[in-house]
């Protein structure tokens, strides 16, 4: 996920919001924890230590950690709070998600792991995929639980869970942090929970499942970190503290209805509402300062900060922007009486802003500065949330002074790798999980005051300036389109139970803030909702519970790029990228067939080599492990196949579809069909509907011929013949209206056959024919038995007719050409072919070396699909180390025959064309010395006859 | 429960009901959930048999004698055909004569034939005997019916006999995903010279 995010940042970053909540939920959780554990048994010297990293971490977010940090700085990669659960989960795959695996030895795995450690595999028994998860043996009878994972269209969900998610990963990763429905959260191994770098991980991931058994599972089981990983923690712990210091953003969540708010334009993301259950029972507490608008307040006494303090944590809250600009109205006094009727909550002592240890490292002072900044951005900034989208592209210069300052509760950019991404693009929304929730989850109230302990003793005289009273700005971060803010329908209201404290502590600081004004801007800039399309990424995650508020917004999900769409996109990039072997296949054939379209026979035959290639490939994706993470952690089993199916139409047919085409006509062209096609349909159409079969029904009129003319024209600008057939189908819809609008009755074949045939020739588009046989032969074979497969030999038979028209009526029988036609398409749906191997695809080429004294070697050599035989002859000789490759040449090897192969004949065509026959017989490629007509050739013993070409 | 799905193609004279039939077979006990098709000539019903469900793609072919050449494309992989004729005439069933004919030779190997007499409720004007017919399927082991898709007698009856001499999948601990597809293609065979 980071790495593609970090890739096409764009692209990705939008609409996986929901996922970067969880990322950021799980990494900061899992970190806080070890930071907890750490400090907590950390001496002072340590901690000292940790200050200094602190400090730098400090520096490095300051100067370094701007909008694009995550994206270009390295350094943070380094750092293990930088990776998030789900890239973690992402990264070591090979290790848990082992679908082949079957019961008794997923028992094996996890019976000596802790509780909560888990794998992913499908059963058998269920014939689904399940989570398999250690149990706690204490207060469970069986060790190894398996929870079946529904898969429905698009989602991936638990068995008894009302959440759903758009891909397997991000359904372990929220298991992470959330039970759900679970007895307990899924925990992954020490090893990739404490991995520090993304190489750790790797290397974690290429054990795949012997990680299990490895030293690395069994040692970081023990879990006691050793002094550089407490070093470490520390570091973060310290980096983290100081960050939070002196950023002072509003760590929070969003409750459902607010997040529901998002929702015109921003990520879809939901909380468990068991888990939202879970936080409201908890205490109140002291730590969280919710001060709004700390960054603008960074003049503000820290006092005024504080006394923003939540004070019970009803929910999780948002940091919506509409919850903001709502607080702002009522800071601006729109919705002053009610806010202030309500009291606000009690201020407890803000647990880090005083210094009861001011160790100050010497770097801090670059604090005060970077601090000034951060004052002086927001007084123009401040409250601008109606305008945020645009503030944040200007702020991309300095992004950190943006998300440091910002008003709005917004953490810094140092959230997780993904989540900094969008600041690049201007377009950030953070989300902050209070550090209440995030203490719940970890629940060791001792740590968390050990913790606290720990960052009093970090914090500096400079900090205390600064707006404080809370250790972690980034707990929680959700990035989302930025025009969010733009995008809240007014109508959506914040319920009262959802925010109070918030509400209520951003009002007073921003009272005495005295940023009313601009937020009264702010709010009177805001547009009224405009349900904008999103086309970028996007995530369907469809919480049952939740349903009923987001009908409003369901229009929203149409326009959210569904998972099938982004794994298509996925496939298509890595079809371009030569550095992978489906790249390089896919690539090599676009280049050979944009040089070769002309080498075949037949459009027919050109047709079908492409059909076997989008096959092959397919299956070739589903074979290999190139697709990461496999496509079926992506994609629910049932709609692999057609998710591959249009990733090749994406990939191979639409890059090739001009070509094709031109092809195509070529033959046409110049084997007479087109002008022998045009002549008939120029006759067919003189014809009257009587003539042409059909009896009875009323035919479509001009305009309505006009009308489908244009749909046919329409398709013959798609690519995918899916789509292609879809319109089709619409003409033949049209067709059918205009026959029983006239009379009223349903119409068979008997009346639409000849209709259809009709108006074929008043058409009169010979371009239909290649358009047609473009689709029959490019179609998904499984679909030729649908209703798109029926009109399409409707459509077929009746081109047919009207191409042989004269013929037709002169003979009435079909020409044998289009009897030979059919046969051969009957043979390619009908031809049971054997699932490819890898060197049944064009780049590769198994060639024996044969020699007299040590008989055969096969190796399998890479051949580019035009190479000729003289090529691929040079090949072997170095391959096989050959010193005489003079007289050395290629045969082909059948079961009938040995043929010499010619210097400029193509290997892999023959090859292609030895596949293509119905029935496949045994060949084989062989280089071998030539036989001297003289000798007793030792290739004889192998295969009699040999026949030089 | 798996779903198979099964092409069925209609064959017959014109005229003598096959899509009548079919229209009759869909559209009693419509079921709402299934998205309708786009017309009469491609219909779809799904019917439970056993532990299968088995979703009757069916194909209808025109009749007129200028397409006959095209039926090869229609009952290519067909697991099943209705050859429908009209009890009132003895022409349609002539024909029927011609389209078992030339099932046997294209057609798919194990293709299960079913005859239907249509117009049943005809019966005054019967030009083709009952027993005639009965005693033609026999000879060709095919599933011999007579319907009236106007009364919609024997309609129902007609499609689940072919149902069940649909042989259940052999694998039953086959994948899900293979159940969806067609088992019944024919094989290559050097005898198809359509």
């Amino acid at each position: 996920m980071a790495t593609d995010a970090s890739l096409k940042p764009c692209q990705m970053d939008r609409s996986s919001s929901f996922f970067k909540l969880i990322d950021t939920f799980s990494t900061e959780i899992s970190e806080l924890k070890q930071e907890m554990v750490q400090t907590a048994r950390e001496p002072d010297t340590k901690l000292l230590q940790g200050l200094e990293g602190e400090v730098s971490g400090l520096f490095l977010q300051s100067s370094v950690c701007t909008g694009a940090a995550g994206v270009r700085d390295s350094g943070y990669d380094s750092l293990g709070r930088r990776i998030s659960v789900l890239d973690r989960l992402t990264h070591t795959h090979p290790v848990w998600l082992l679908l082949p695996l079957n019961d008794e030895e997923a028992k094996r795995i996890l019976q000596p792991q802790p509780p909560g450690t888990f794998l992913v595999r499908r059963s058998s028994k269920l014939q689904k995929k399940v989570i398999s998860m250690r149990m706690d043996t204490d207060s469970s009878p069986v060790t190894v639980r398996d929870f079946p994972v529904t898969e429905s269209q698009y989602t991936f969900s638990l068995e008894g869970s009302g959440i759903s998610f758009a891909d397997l990963f991000r359904l372990v990763a929220f298991c992470c942090i959330s039970r759900d429905v679970l007895p307990f959260t899924l925990k992954l191994p020490g090893a990739i929970s404490a991995a520090k770098t993304t190489t750790d991980l790797e290397e974690v991931a290429k054990l795949g499942i012997r990680f299990w058994d490895s030293k690395l599972c069994q040692k970081k089981k023990s879990s006691v970190p050793d002094g550089s990983a407490v070093q470490q923690g520390v570091k973060q712990a310290g980096q983290r503290r100081s960050l939070g210091d002196n950023l002072t953003p509003v760590p929070r969540t969003r409750t459902p209805s607010q997040l529901e708010c998002s929702q015109s334009n921003g990520a879809l993301c939901f909380i468990n509402p068991l888990f939202l259950q879970t936080h409201r029972s908890e205490p109140a507490s002291t730590e969280i300062v919710t001060s709004a608008a700390s960054g603008d307040n960074c003049a503000l006494s820290h006092s005024s900060s504080s006394s923003t303090q939540v004070k019970s944590h009803t929910r999780p809250q948002s940091i919506l922007r509409r919850a903001i600009s709502k607080e702002y109205a009522r800071n601006n006094g729109v919705n002053r009486g009610e806010s202030l009727s309500r009291s606000p909550p009690p201020r407890p002592p803000p647990p880090r802003t005083i210094p009861s240890r001011p160790a100050v490292p010497i770097k801090q002072k670059s604090m005060p500065e970077t601090g000034v900044s951060w004052i002086k951005m927001p007084q123009e900034k401040t409250g601008l949330l109606g305008r945020l989208s645009s503030s944040f592209s200007s702020l991309t210069l300095s992004p950190s002074s943006l998300s440091l300052s910002s008003p709005i509760p917004m953490p810094s950019c140092h959230g997780s790798r993904a989540s900094s991404i969008p600041d690049a693009e201007g377009q950030l929304c953070h989300l902050a999980l209070e550090d209440q929730i995030i203490e719940q989850a970890v629940s060791q109230s001792l740590a968390k005051q050990a913790l606290r302990n720990a960052a009093l003793e970090s914090r500096s005289p400079a900090e205390e300036g600064s707006p404080i009273g809370r250790e972690r700005l980034s707990d929680i971060s959700i990035s989302t389109s930025s025009s969010d803010s733009l995008d809240y329908t007014p109508s959506f209201t914040l319920p009262a139970a959802a925010s109070p404290s918030r509400a209520d502590s951003s009002l007073e600081e921003e009272d005495d803030d005295g940023v009313g004004v601009e937020s009264d801007q702010e709010l009177s800039i805001e547009p009224p909702f405009k349900p904008k399309k999103r086309h970028s990424a996007g995530t369907f995650v469809l919480p049952r519970a939740l349903k009923g508020h987001l009908r409003k917004v369901s229009g929203v999900f149409n326009s959210l790029m569904t998972p099938e769409k982004r794994a298509v996109k996925r496939i298509v990039e890595q079809s371009q990228n030569k550095s992978t072997y489906f790249g390089c296949l896919v690539q090599d054939y676009m280049s050979f067939m944009h040089e070769n379209c002309s080498c075949h026979e037949s459009g027919l035959e050109l047709l079908q080599t492409v059909r076997q290639f989008m096959t092959q490939m397919k299956s070739y994706l589903l074979q290999s492990s190139e697709l990461n993470p496999p496509i079926e952690s992506l994609i629910p089993e049932d709609q692999i196949d057609q998710v591959l199916e249009k990733a090749m139409h994406k990939c191979i047919l639409k890059p090739l579809k001009p070509v094709v085409e031109a092809a195509l006509h070529n033959f046409q062209v110049s084997s007479g069909v087109w002008q022998q096609l045009k002549e008939n349909l120029a006759l067919a159409k003189t014809k009257q509907p009587q003539e042409m079969g059909v009896d009875g029904a009323m035919p479509p009129d001009p305009v309505a011929i006009e009308k489908i003319r244009q749909k046919f024209h329409n398709m013959s600008k798609m690519y995918s013949p899916e789509k292609k057939v879809s319109l089709l189908l619409r003409v033949c819809k049209l067709i059918y209206t205009i026959m029983e609008d006239n009379s009223g009755r349903m119409y068979g074949a008997d009346d639409f056959l000849p209709m259809l045939t009709y108006v074929l020739a008043q058409c009169d588009m010979p371009e239909l024919d290649t358009e047609i046989q473009y689709m029959m032969e490019l179609l998904d074979p499984s679909l030729l038995h649908g209703e798109g497969g029926y009109y399409l030999t409707s459509a077929y038979g009746a081109m047919s007719l009207i191409k042989n028209f004269q013929e037709e009526q002169a003979a009435r029988v079909l020409s044998s050409e289009t009897h030979n036609t059919l046969h051969q398409w009957h043979r390619r749906r009908t031809a049971q072919r054997s699932t490819p191997s890898v060197d049944d695809f064009q780049n590769y080429l198994r060639v024996a070396l044969q020699e007299p004294d040590s008989g055969c070697t096969a190796k399998t050599l890479q051949v580019r699909p035009y190479a000729t035989t003289e090529e691929v002859c040079q090949l072997c000789a170095e391959k096989f180390k050959v010193h005489d490759p003079d007289n050395h040449a290629l045969f082909l090897l059948t079961e009938e025959s040995t043929q010499q192969l010619a210097p400029d004949t193509h290997p892999q065509k023959i090859k292609a064309e030895l596949h293509s026959r119905p029935q496949i017989q045994a060949f084989y490629f062989i280089y071998r010395r030539i036989q001297n007509r003289s000798l007793t050739a030792p290739a004889d013993e192998f295969n009699g006859n040999s026949v030089p070409v | 429960m798996a779903i198979r799905e099964l092409k069925v193609c209609l064959l017959g004279d014109t005229g003598v009901g096959k899509s009548s039939i079919v229209c009759r077979f869909v559209q009693d006990h419509f079921d709402h959930n299934i998205s309708p098709t786009i017309g009469a000539s491609f219909l779809t019903k799904t019917v439970s048999c056993g532990n299968e469900l088995h979703k009757f793609l069916i194909w209808d072919t025109a009749g007129q004698e200028r397409f006959h050449s095209l039926a090869p494309m229609y009952y290519r992989g067909s697991a099943a055909a209705v050859i429908v004729y009209d009890i009132t005439k003895l022409d349609s069933f002539q024909t029927l004569k011609k389209w078992v004919k030339e099932l046997k030779e294209h057609g798919p190997e194990d293709i299960v034939v079913a005859i239907a007499g249509n117009k049943n409720d005809l019966g005054d004007i019967r030009e083709v005997p009952t027993k005639d017919a009965k005693e033609f399927a026999e000879s060709i082991a095919a599933i011999f019916i007579e319907t009236s898709a106007r009364n919609a007698v024997n309609v129902e009856e007609l499609f689940q006999s072919i149902s069940r001499q649909i042989p259940p999948l052999e694998n039953t601990d086959v994948d899900s995903n293979e159940s969806f597809k067609i088992t019944r293609q024919p094989l290559p065979s050097s005898r198809r010279c359509c």
